[in-house]
């Protein structure tokens, strides 16, 4: 680990394809598609691994990986100690509190006095209820949240949206906004240090304004 | 049967490996001549949150006695050390260097590797010593120590709190906004930083380099306290290049460090294949007075898990080393006695054992000679030739070693 190439952890999903043109814009030879490889080294001696997008903090925060490219939405999820160098601008989406149209929340009606809201998004969600002192009780899923209010597991969801049109397909209103999420180019913050020539440079090749 | 989240137990070749690094630590401690000492590992909850501010107080295992008195257990030792010092030493003259190697307590929510809740810290203070001297006192002590302990090529970063105040009043920032902005520092979020709108402020939380970022830094530290802060850090490693460390010392105006009673020199060291630092410290002039006793002070410390983490690594200290012992006895009291009184390692036998037995078992534990003294008669026995290290099996015993 004493020659200065770097590993960079990418999301695979969503990101991917941004973040590889993003790189390949800065120079790095990132493929087009994955596949079903795990990692890859590109010609000129970078590392590049290919991560469910919420496993690219812990590989950054360990050093397993020295910097990647990750939404800030999975950092709010994962907490993980790494230092957040620049935010790369795609994969706009907003985390937001959603309700059926026919309950009336997003016009101001009372929430239920035992609240039941659910979300992949556990952390940000107890965050979000902890500083209201909201008493909810949070329900963890693992996929399709916008099911839950329509079957009555849930009042209300904390979900990520896009474009809207999952909500709108399901006649869910936002009732509030929690936070919006781009994509971060992140670093190990030892690693900053140890391979500062090679991270600052990649850094300014990532946030340089495009031609 | 389990352990708690965050603590571990330590076997008997585990506990070797780190008592060997303490010693190391210990014996540096002793060479630039700080005493030891020890403080209770609970403290009462106030004295705690004197030193470490409020914020921190959310790291604290806390409870109480059965007369409601709050009790924390100590998540560092610089505080414990501050109060004894301000209530039980202030007549001894200063400056005070003071050692430490003592478990400490921090409530993580999610523990992992290098954030314990146990952890064990080796530490010096030195209180009642200003100035650069001091300063430079801490950092060589902490370079010395990790180059004892194998980590040669350790390297390490060095700032002031000064010199980060002095940017933050340069670029412009009103005290809340400042406070703000180094928080966003201290964990290098560019991103924040950015959202002030002041380009220096991203500027310096991205500079390291040596003399000439000390020079960079100039133009917006305007504060007297930041300037003669930059003065004192170049000083610092013009100090470094004549003992041989100046490649491996750098200025990182980003550097911070977690606990608020830091008011000057700052250092952290580290190794490139870690992703956490493995020993810092800095000045903290403000923390003895917050106990009443007006002293200035400067201190450091290692986390003792994460230097050995560290060094298994590099694949140092892989094997280990059994407990050494000299002689097998059977049979008699006055014969062990008698070898462990010559300064021999003694096991003791069962002296229902046969020659053969008794062999077999000094050969599983490579000890060298068997002394049999059975019905008036002593007779001595050798065992072949003895190995000191032998490899550790890789049984689910000793996985989570690691």
């Amino acid at each position: 680990m004493t020659d200065k190439a770097l590993t960079i952890a990418l999301p695979k999903g969503a990101l991917y394809r941004d973040a590889a043109a993003r790189l390949r814009a800065a120079g790095i030879d990132v493929p087009e598609h994955v596949g079903r490889k795990l990692t890859v080294r590109t010609a000129d001696g970078t590392t590049l691994l290919f991560l469910r997008p919420s496993d690219v903090p812990a590989y950054v925060e360990f050093g397993s990986a020295d910097c990647g490219i990750v939404g800030k939405d999975t950092l709010w999820e994962t907490d993980r100690n790494v230092a957040e160098l620049a935010d790369l601008g795609f994969g706009y989406c907003r985390l937001v509190l959603a309700g059926r149209r026919i309950d009336r929340y997003h016009e101001g009606a009372p929430l239920p006095t035992f609240l039941r809201v659910a979300t992949k998004f556990t952390r940000s969600a107890e965050t979000f209820f902890a500083e209201r002192d909201l008493p909810v009780e949070l329900i963890p899923l693992h996929g399709s949240v916008e099911l839950s209010p329509l079957v009555g597991l849930a009042d209300l969801i904390v979900d990520l949206v896009a474009t809207g049109t999952t909500l709108r397909e399901h006649d869910l209103v936002v009732v509030e906004e929690i936070a919006e999420s781009t994509a971060r180019f992140v670093v190990n913050p030892v690693r900053f240090r140890a391979k500062y020539d090679a991270l600052t440079a990649l850094l300014e090749r990532l946030t340089a304004v495009p031609a | 049967m389990r352990l708690p989240a965050g603590v571990r137990d330590w076997l008997p070749h585990e506990l070797a490996r780190k008592r060997e690094i303490e010693q190391q630590m210990r014996a540096v401690f002793g060479r630039w001549a700080y005493e030891e000492v020890q403080t209770p590992i609970i403290e009462r909850f106030d004295v705690m949150e004197r030193g470490l501010g409020e914020e921190a107080t959310e790291l604290l295992f806390q409870f109480n006695d059965r007369r409601s008195t709050a009790l924390a257990m100590r998540p560092e030792m610089t505080t414990p050390i501050a109060r004894m010092v301000s209530t039980r030493m202030r007549e001894a003259p200063v400056p005070l260097r003071l050692a430490y190697i003592a478990p400490v307590f921090r409530y993580y929510e999610q523990p992992q590797e290098g954030r314990m809740r146990e952890l064990t810290q080796a530490g010096a203070e030195l209180i009642g010593a200003a100035g650069i001297d001091a300063d430079a006192e801490t950092l060589f002590m902490a370079i010395e120590a990790l180059d004892e302990i194998g980590l040669r090529d350790a390297r390490f970063d060095v700032n002031d709190a000064r010199i980060v105040d002095g940017i933050l009043s340069g670029a412009g920032l009103e005290p809340d906004q400042a406070r703000e902005a180094k928080e966003l520092m201290k964990v290098r979020n560019l991103v924040g930083l950015r959202k002030f709108d002041r380009p220096a402020l991203v500027e310096f939380a991205q500079r390291r380099g040596r003399h000439e970022a000390i020079d960079s830094a100039r133009g917006i530290c305007r504060t007297p306290e930041s300037r003669a802060a930059l003065d004192a850090l170049d000083i610092l490693l013009r100090r470094a290049d004549a003992l041989g460390y100046g490649p491996r010392v750098t200025v990182d105006f980003a550097l911070l460090r977690d606990l608020d009673y830091y008011t000057g020199f700052l250092f952290e060291g580290y190794v490139e294949e870690i992703g956490f630092s493995l020993c810092g410290g800095g000045r903290y002039d403000s923390l003895l007075p917050r106990f009443g006793y007006n002293v200035p002070a400067v201190g450091w410390t290692a986390g003792v898990e994460r230097l050995l983490i560290a060094l298994e690594r590099r694949g140092k200290h892989v094997r280990r080393r059994r407990h050494r012992v000299d002689v097998l006895v059977a049979g008699s009291d006055v014969v062990a006695a008698r070898e462990r009184a010559a300064g021999n390692v003694v096991r003791f036998a069962g002296a229902d054992l046969g020659d053969e037995a008794l062999v077999e078992e000094a050969r599983a534990h490579d000890i060298p000679r068997v002394v049999i003294a059975l019905d008036g008669t002593v007779r001595e026995l050798r065992v072949g030739p003895r190995v000191d290290e032998l490899p550790i099996p890789r049984t689910p015993s000793n996985w989570d070693a690691r």
